[in-house]
């Protein structure tokens, strides 16, 4: 599933340059003239710069996301956003290079989690021993200490509207899991688990490849597309823990034993449409094509073309005026007088 | 351990509250300090480009409470294990917490109308209206009570708060501007700045509502909406100079409501200035207020201790201490420190004992509550134009008691405030994933995923419709078995217990909304709305899941009776104590944030201003105290 184009970029090796010249404007010094066949290189290297730059923000290259996982999520962001009749789709947009950057930086790091122990999460099989949280980058060095996962034994819980004893220093204490809660799961007391979201989404991505062998017979980027859907929306429903056709083993990955199938699908879906909207800074929404899409002018005022309309006009319009829109970086080049 | 020169006074936190404690303070020529944990924010350079940036303000946080450093846990009864706040909320619309100087105050949409006579006498007008028992019986272990002050004594500390802050609306609405005019809080004074400009859609709700008989029998009385963005050019009492707002957007949601002109007001741009300049006033940033040192006999605080950036235990003695945390760091640092009675609950018995912690309340609708919603004919450009809170047209008559509550079922008191045609300011995740992205459901069998969802997306920032609607509750009323204390768990990075929240929705809230969402919903029908839909789903338990952090009040009471309440109102705390709270935690009689929202919302965030006289009267206080002290009759 991997383009060709991709890989291209890949072999060059510019992913990282093309990204910071792209968003910061910076130019990539010549070398001298010590090796006329490194010259050629740097001269075809800069030209693709050229080409990279007029495209706003696009970004290629994989810091996080090993091979695997690669065409896996590219699957899964292009069955949330297809590509249709109505418009381009997470493929253009490069969703998947916006996911990969934050797993790398402080999403994936849990940079702005609280993650002090116990660790409750739900359904964790009897089996399972102590695990030791790795501390993110951001609060390690608050304290240098490694803490201790509280992982708890006894019957893991269906889920919603569920109810969990836990015993504590002797006491026992209730955990109610949502009594009408849709898995509105990116708030607050949700994800409680002894790790970060990049060593979540490990855990996930190889959960539902597995779930996708098991329950639909193949890797999940070779389902059809109604299956791949299906798949998800299983994740939704967490349907992985409670598959009788035949039952997952316990504590088996298939069966998403540690992690909660819909706290994973609402990741998947909120990163992909998230990759689809934020500013090309981050390596999604490449050429504004989701901005394009939803009609979304970006930080054009209304004026940032020329357009002579200002901000105060435009918000008590009784109907909409459609501008082009402007990145963030383009804003800021504008603002320090920059291209 | 570093020893501070002592000072006269030490304001704890500097967000709204302590801004004008420490500005009022300052220019009376006292010494002042102010501690806060996180930097100074400056809007020319912090914001006027970064709040652009929706993934990174927004959904990174960066300018909002670093939870690696504190957080709270939350349950909503006395029997369960209480799960600690892992992550903001993504998306985050509701839950920002403040960091640095403005705190809070730094993301708010700007909602900020006054609380009327009847929120300061909830209780005492209840009985005497609908008998004794009445709210015993709509309550269950009901804990409310007046406070000790009505507004009449608290009007003039809000024309100085609206003064300072630059706060927008006018009176106008109301018919008579008369104390005995139920349908306003009187004000002897109109706001200082003119409304900002009416959006089409809060015009057909004025001219909707104009035409309509209210619960009362009255006519509706249609106001613009209150707001704290200063709609022209301004200078404060202080000489502080504002800016207006340029309507530039991104206000909303994900953009965390950082304004880039400082149009918007907080103690970073509208009191500390004037502390600044003053010559008075020392600003400490990115210091973690820990403990507070007290005295042998316990009643009388020594000194705060505040880490820095470094971790270096800091001593700042002082004579007067100002707490102006946010409401439950407030009640957490008493509680570590050994300050006043720690509220305990007994189950057993529904009641409870103590003061620190005691009747926590939340100021904001059930996310899957009671709502009401459907479409009118009016386009506009749902991409980031407008600003917070500015554009739309308000009405008091479903508010407080401004209706007979008699023979509702099911019975409530209170009612909200409600409003229309705020401007659709935010940013691209603001409207398509502002309450989070969907789970397949039976309107959408594939939730937020796939080819029929994207369509829905399509231009969707370039609406030929809006949609209309209101998520409407009655007040949270204080009740013994909503509390905060401190966690047995869970710590924050140096070891301390962080805070924990014991919280669920009381029945007023939902009983209430059940019956404010069908006089909505006949308010949208006369708009000319369509498709208007009733959605009733309201129930308990789902506090648990989403945290509403930023709009829970309570814990600590603003009382007279320094045996019922810790905090006091200054005229008992001469020769008491040096502790001054302000009077957001007060919320035992919070009311009101029913609101009626188009797609973004025009928030209420009134409880911000009930708080702001109190902090003028405790400042005022601590005057009075610093006198006596000086005169010997007190020690």
């Amino acid at each position: 599933m991997v383009s060709q184009t991709r890989r291209e970029f890949l072999k060059l090796g510019l992913a990282a340059a093309a990204s910071a010249a792209a968003a910061s404007g910076i130019e990539i010094p010549l070398l001298g003239n010590q090796n006329s066949n490194l010259q050629n290189q740097l001269n075809s290297a800069n030209i693709q710069m050229a080409n990279l730059k007029t495209k706003l923000n696009t970004v290629t290259g994989f810091v996080s996301l090993n091979i695997n996982e690669q065409s896996l999520v590219e699957a899964i962001v292009e069955t949330i956003i297809p590509s249709d009749s109505t418009g381009p789709g997470a493929k253009e947009a490069g969703v998947i290079y916006f996911i990969d950057r934050a797993l790398a930086g402080d999403y994936g790091q849990s940079a702005n989690m609280f993650m002090d122990a116990p660790h409750n999460p739900p359904g964790i099989p009897a089996s399972a021993g102590p695990l030791t949280v790795k501390p993110s980058s951001a609060w390690a060095f608050l304290q240098n200490y490694q803490q201790t996962a509280y992982l708890r034994s006894g019957t893991a819980i269906s889920y919603l509207g569920a109810s969990r004893t836990y015993t504590v220093g002797g006491t026992n204490y209730t955990v109610n899991y949502g009594i009408t809660a849709s898995p509105r799961v990116g708030s607050g007391i949700n994800l409680q688990y002894p790790v970060n979201m990049r060593e979540f989404w490990r855990i996930s991505l190889a959960a539902l490849q597995a779930y996708s062998r098991k329950y639909y017979g193949g890797n999940y980027q070779t389902l059809s597309s109604t299956n791949q859907m299906q798949v998800l929306k299983d994740l939704w429903a967490n349907t992985p823990k409670t598959q009788t056709n035949p039952p997952p083993p316990a504590d088996d990955l298939t069966g998403f034993s540690n992690i909660l199938a819909s706290d994973f699908a609402y990741e998947l879906t909120f990163m992909t449409w998230a990759g689809f909207l934020m500013d090309p800074l981050y390596g999604g929404n490449q050429n504004m094509v989701g901005w394009d899409y939803v009609g979304f002018n970006g930080v054009n005022f209304g004026n940032f073309y020329g357009e002579g309309l200002n901000q105060k006009t435009l918000m008590v319009a009784s109907s909409p005026t459609k501008l082009k829109p402007a990145s963030l970086a383009q804003y800021q080049q504008q603002a320090t007088g920059g291209a | 351990m570093i020893q501070e020169s002592p000072v006269d006074v030490v304001c704890l936190g500097v967000g709204f509250m302590s801004g004008v404690v420490a500005t009022e303070l300052a220019l009376a020529g006292n010494s002042v300090v102010g501690i806060t944990k996180g930097p100074y924010w400056d809007y020319v350079n912090d914001y006027s480009t970064t709040k652009y940036d929706e993934w990174g303000v927004g959904l990174g946080r960066k300018y909002d409470s670093p939870l690696p450093l504190q957080s709270t846990t939350i349950r909503n009864d006395s029997s369960q294990f209480a799960l600690p706040v892992r992550r903001y909320t993504m998306p985050i619309q509701y839950h920002a917490l403040g960091h640095g100087v403005g705190g809070a105050a730094q993301h708010y949409g700007g909602g900020m109308g006054r609380f009327g006579p009847w929120a300061y006498e909830m209780a005492s007008r209840t009985s005497s209206a609908y008998g004794s028992g009445f709210l015993a019986g709509i309550n269950p272990q009901d804990d409310t009570h007046d406070w000790p002050l009505t507004y009449a004594e608290y009007e003039p500390y809000y024309v100085e708060w609206e003064k300072a802050h630059g706060i927008c609306g006018n009176y106008n609405g109301s018919p008579t501007n008369s104390p005995s005019d139920i349908n306003y809080p009187w004000m002897s004074r109109n706001y200082p700045l003119p409304p900002h400009p009416m959006t089409p859609l809060g015009q057909l709700f004025q001219s909707t509502v104009q035409g309509m008989t209210a619960p009362n029998g009255q006519k509706y009385n249609p106001f613009p909406t209150v707001s704290a963005l200063s709609s022209q050019p301004y200078t404060n009492q202080y000489g502080v100079t504002v800016n207006p707002c340029v309507y530039e957007g991104y206000c909303a949601g994900l953009c965390d409501y950082a304004c880039e002109t400082g149009a918007k007001a907080n103690a970073a741009y509208r009191t500390i200035p004037a502390a600044i300049n003053s010559g008075n006033f020392t600003l400490v940033t990115n210091a973690y207020i820990f403990r507070l040192e007290l005295s042998p006999s316990g009643n009388q605080v020594v000194a705060a201790h505040y880490y820095d950036a470094q971790g270096n235990d800091h001593r700042q003695p002082g004579k007067v201490f100002f707490n102006g945390m946010w409401g439950y760091n407030m009640i957490r640092l008493m509680l570590l420190s050994g300050l006043g009675t720690p509220y305990v609950y007994n189950s057993g018995t529904g009641t409870g004992s103590g003061t620190v912690g005691r009747g926590l309340t939340n100021g904001y609708t059930p996310y899957r509550g009671t709502n009401v919603s459907g479409t009118v004919n009016i386009g506009g450009n749902s991409y980031p134009a407008g600003n917070g809170s500015g554009g739309g047209v308000s009405v008091f008559d479903l508010m407080d008691d401004n209706f007979s509550h008699s023979n509702i079922s099911p019975p409530f008191i209170g009612g909200g405030l409600f409003g229309a045609g705020g401007y659709l300011g935010g940013g691209p995740g603001n409207i398509t994933f502002a309450g989070g992205v969907a789970a397949p459901n039976t309107a959408n069998p594939n939730g937020a995923m796939g080819s029929a969802f994207k369509a829905t997306q399509q231009n969707k920032y370039l609406p030929t419709k809006q949609s209309v609607g209101a998520t409407p509750f009655a007040p949270d009323l204080p009740t013994f078995m909503n509390y905060i204390d401190l966690d047995p768990h869970y710590t924050d990075a140096y070891g301390d217990p962080v805070s924990r929240l014991t919280y669920d929705w009381t029945p007023n809230t939902y009983n209430g909304a059940t019956y404010l969402v069908n006089q909505i919903k006949t308010i949208l029908t006369q708009m000319g709305a369509t498709n208007v839909t009733v959605s009733n789903a309201v129930a308990p338990y789902s506090a648990h899941n989403d945290w509403w952090g930023h709009h829970l009040r309570g814990g600590l009471r603003v009382g007279t009776d320094l045996n019922a309440g810790t905090a006091a109102a200054w005229a008992a705390l001469s020769g008491y104590n040096q502790l001054y709270y302000n009077s957001n935690t007060s919320g035992f009689n919070y009311f009101a944030a029913g609101e009626i929202t188009n797609t973004t919302g025009n928030n209420a965030t009134a409880g911000t201003h009930a708080a702001g006289p109190q902090s003028y009267r405790a400042a005022e206080g601590i005057k009075k105290y610093l006198a006596n002290l000086a005169t010997g009759s007190i020690t």
